[in-house]
């Protein structure tokens, strides 16, 4: 009787333990497979990329290889270029969170 | 060339790291947004993902479409002032009067839209301001992604058809 109590417990904590050790790898696999995920506040490590659709327009910001394409890609760049002159007007706006 | 092959300027490519205040560096050509994540580590190292860089290479090319302006999206540090360090960016495309440049530093938690002059008669500050606030709100539940392309959508929709 006191035997079979005893190994009830045991077996219930095993049960406890188990769940929690599958919870607990569920969520650490969970977690690197999206390690660049941004989360404000807190420090984000990336290479700074410039986007664009239109690779005939950048060729004089010399971001752009001489390219065969047919303007319908994306285009990234891991640097930013130096500074350029200022010709006119500009609008837009400006925010932060 | 099949889709996903890696194109490279022999003359742009460098071993060093990529850093935001270097000059002119590397530049990666993918042939198909949808090879992006598995050729270009470039973009591997930026802060999207690849689902997230499929969105806004869509977005970009459908408000470049619909409004015949460029759009351009820069995600990275801004040097201070970033308003001005926006401009320059906005001044180094090939015309920077039809672009409108959406400069976004997350550490910094700064974004700046600049319109050109033309594309600034076409796309009013004020509705800028409004995709500014759409898109920080994205932005602050750490959702660049789809921030950006909800914003570009917004800004695409006030500028119109050519």
């Amino acid at each position: 009787m006191n035997q079979d109590f005893v190994r009830l417990i045991l077996i219930l904590i095993g049960i406890a333990i188990g769940t929690f050790l599958v919870i607990s790898l569920f969520v650490f696999i969970g977690g690197s497979k999206n390690p660049k995920r941004y989360r404000p506040g807190r420090p984000f490590h990336f290479t700074p990329v410039w986007f664009l659709s239109a690779p005939e327009q950048q060729s004089r910001a010399g971001l752009t290889a001489p390219v065969h394409s047919t303007g319908r890609e994306l285009q990234a760049s891991s640097a930013r270029p130096g500074r350029a002159a200022r010709p006119a007007e500009t609008g837009g706006a400006s925010d932060r969170w | 060339m099949t889709a996903g092959e890696l194109t490279q300027d022999p003359a742009s490519v460098s071993s060093e790291p990529a850093q935001s205040s270097s000059p002119v560096g590397r530049v990666a050509h993918v042939q198909h947004a949808a090879a992006k994540a598995h050729g270009n580590p470039e973009v591997l190292l930026g802060p999207l993902s690849s689902r997230a860089l499929l969105r806004l290479d869509e977005a970009l090319r459908l408000a470049d479409a619909s409004t015949g302006l460029t759009f351009s999206v820069y995600i990275g540090e801004l040097r201070e002032p970033v308003r001005e360090d926006a401009e320059e960016m906005l001044f180094r495309l090939a015309d920077p009067q039809h672009s409108v440049l959406v400069a976004v530093s997350p550490n910094q938690r700064v974004l700046e839209i600049v319109t050109g002059s033309v594309a600034s008669t076409r796309i009013l500050d004020r509705d800028c301001k409004l995709a500014a606030l759409s898109m920080s709100a994205a932005f602050a539940g750490g959702d660049l992604g789809g921030g950006l392309v909800a914003g570009l959508a917004q800004l695409a929709e006030h500028a119109g058809r050519p």
